[in-house]
């Protein structure tokens, strides 16, 4: 995490983790699509030429200004193939939360339970507490028809009991809910570690509350308590969707509660558009990924770069104001007379040698 | 002052205030005046940018400064295996523009962008004295910083950052 009073930036790393093709990068593709282009830059992936990831895939994502700070989240994913764990270690660097994302095909169960394990290794490689970093599980494929039933997987895979949410990436089912889930969670750290630091910067974050942007619904931890608490004993995705099917809008737009749900009590969603199984659809990105190797920029629009730019630009304005009135300014000024005197100095010397020539 | 980089509990947190970015900058514009190059950034091992002087680009801050420390990572891999710790340069050319990495303190990338109106030898040159300037800077500000004392970003900040997350995806 990042906190840049100078940039008026606060900048959090949310990586997304899993085995090989359990839709981590489609996860980015759906947020990429749907997130409005002022809130977005480029999707940037480092795939091979086989469209699989090879270094990782980057979206950032800008909340705008809050409370006289820029707030913004990178979102990365990594490489799932066990071969390529020193990419995953690198990227895992700083991160502040992760979302796991498991693949609820019976086949994938024992790759899941190993990438978690490695994930939890890796953490412990940079120092990290396992149990200090946000993370929730995302049991993605939720619409296969034999996918595993959630008890199953938290039991087999959720052992430390991390919050999860079923989804379908593809539809962008429960996409936006571990986002937001993850999100909430790394944000509200912040502010608790904050909140026990004395002294605010004096150029720092001093703006005013933006209140542009508040949601007008309520978002009460209680708003939806049934459904967490039936998570570990609900019935499948399927079979609940089934029963109440719903547009994956309506899910997506539940209560922020759900986006900080505690650990110890484990939240759910029961993705209502899992209700519409997709054979097929589960493993292609909306869109595709470009299918050569290499860099590929996702088609942002021309104006999102702009966007994402200028205003960082605009607010290292007044810092750079603050750095030609601070010290280089007396560092400037100093650096004037010492010559001068130099000179002085010279000028009465040879005056002297040609008095004495004389 | 506080360029700090602590592991306070919970997390890893690298935090910037604006007069000791002040600091920072005053090295950045001077090595661009005599270096010719076009672009300095400050990017650290996690992918953020610190700070930035020199001419304004169209492209993403936060991509690039993503893309330059995950390649900085990559080589140190490289690096790892000739029995290196890390490469402390790095320089990728182009047609047009270049870029040349340095690194400063262990900590963070003096990251230069320059073209055909300046030299390689130049660049790195005024690239390496100003890594040691900005490594004295690095340095004393993580003496003289134990904590990140002086972040609060004030209460509500939470919640308003997730009526925002709330309100985006809607």
């Amino acid at each position: 995490m990042q906190i840049n009073f100078a940039r008026r930036e606060i900048a959090c790393k949310i990586v997304y983790y899993g085995p090989g093709m359990s839709g981590k990068t489609t996860n980015l593709e759906v947020l990429h699509a749907k997130t409005p282009k002022e809130n977005k830059g480029e999707l940037t992936c480092i795939a091979t030429e086989g469209d699989r990831t090879l270094f990782f895939d980057f979206m950032p994502l800008n909340l705008g200004n809050i409370r006289g700070m820029n707030t913004k989240f990178q979102l990365y994913t990594v490489p799932g193939q066990v071969y390529y764990n020193s990419t995953r270690k690198l990227v895992l660097r700083g991160v502040d939360g992760v979302i796991f994302v498991a693949d609820s095909s019976p086949d994938k169960m024992d790759e899941n339970i190993e990438s978690l394990r490695n994930l939890e290794d890796n953490l412990r490689d940079y120092g990290r507490d396992i149990d200090s970093v946000s993370i929730i599980i995302q049991y993605n494929k939720r619409d296969r028809p034999d996918a595993v039933d959630v008890k199953i997987l938290n039991d087999k895979i959720n052992k430390r009991g991390y919050p999860w949410f079923e989804a379908v990436a593809t539809d962008g089912t429960g996409v936006f809910d571990s986002l937001k889930s993850l999100a909430g969670q790394v944000i509200q750290k912040l502010e608790l570690h904050s909140a026990g630091i004395e002294g605010a910067d004096k150029n720092g974050a001093t703006g005013s509350p933006d209140r542009g942007h508040v949601a007008p619904r309520a978002s009460a931890p209680s708003a939806n308590p049934a459904a967490s608490r039936s998570g570990s004993s609900a019935p499948t995705g399927r079979t609940a969707a089934a029963s109440t099917p719903k547009p994956a809008r309506q899910e997506a737009a539940r209560p922020a509660a759900s986006s900080s749900p505690r650990k110890s009590a484990p939240a759910t969603r029961r993705p209502a558009a899992s209700a519409r199984p997709q054979p097929g659809a589960t493993t292609k990105a909306p869109g595709g990924r470009q299918a050569s190797g290499g860099v590929a920029t996702k088609a942002a629009p021309k104006t999102a770069p702009k966007t994402a730019t200028r205003p960082a630009k605009a607010r290292t304005q007044p810092v750079r104001r603050t750095t030609k009135t601070s010290a280089p300014a007396a560092k400037s000024s100093s650096s004037w007379v010492m010559p001068t005197m130099i000179v002085v100095a010279v000028l009465a010397a040879a005056g002297a040698a040609w008095k004495f020539f004389l | 002052m506080s360029f700090s980089d602590d592991r306070i509990g919970q997390g890893h947190w690298t935090s910037l205030r604006s007069e000791d970015a002040a600091q920072l900058d005053a090295i950045l514009k001077e090595f661009l005046t005599v270096s010719g190059a076009k672009c300095a950034l400050l990017v650290d091992k996690d992918g953020y940018l610190v700070t930035q002087q020199g001419e304004a680009f169209s492209f993403n801050h936060d991509t690039i400064s993503a893309l330059v420390a995950g390649g900085y990572g990559a080589t140190k891999e490289i690096a790892r295996l000739l029995g290196e710790d890390e490469f402390s340069v790095l320089f990728h050319q182009g047609k047009r523009e270049s870029i040349q990495l340095t690194l400063v303190s262990d900590r963070v990338l003096l990251t230069v962008i320059f073209d055909d109106q300046t030299t390689l030898g130049l660049v790195r040159l005024y690239a390496s004295e100003a890594a040691k300037k900005l490594g004295e800077v690095i340095t004393r500000l993580d003496e003289t910083t134990t904590s990140p004392a002086g972040h609060s970003i004030g209460e509500g900040f939470a919640q308003n950052a997730k009526d925002r997350l709330d309100n985006l995806f809607r």
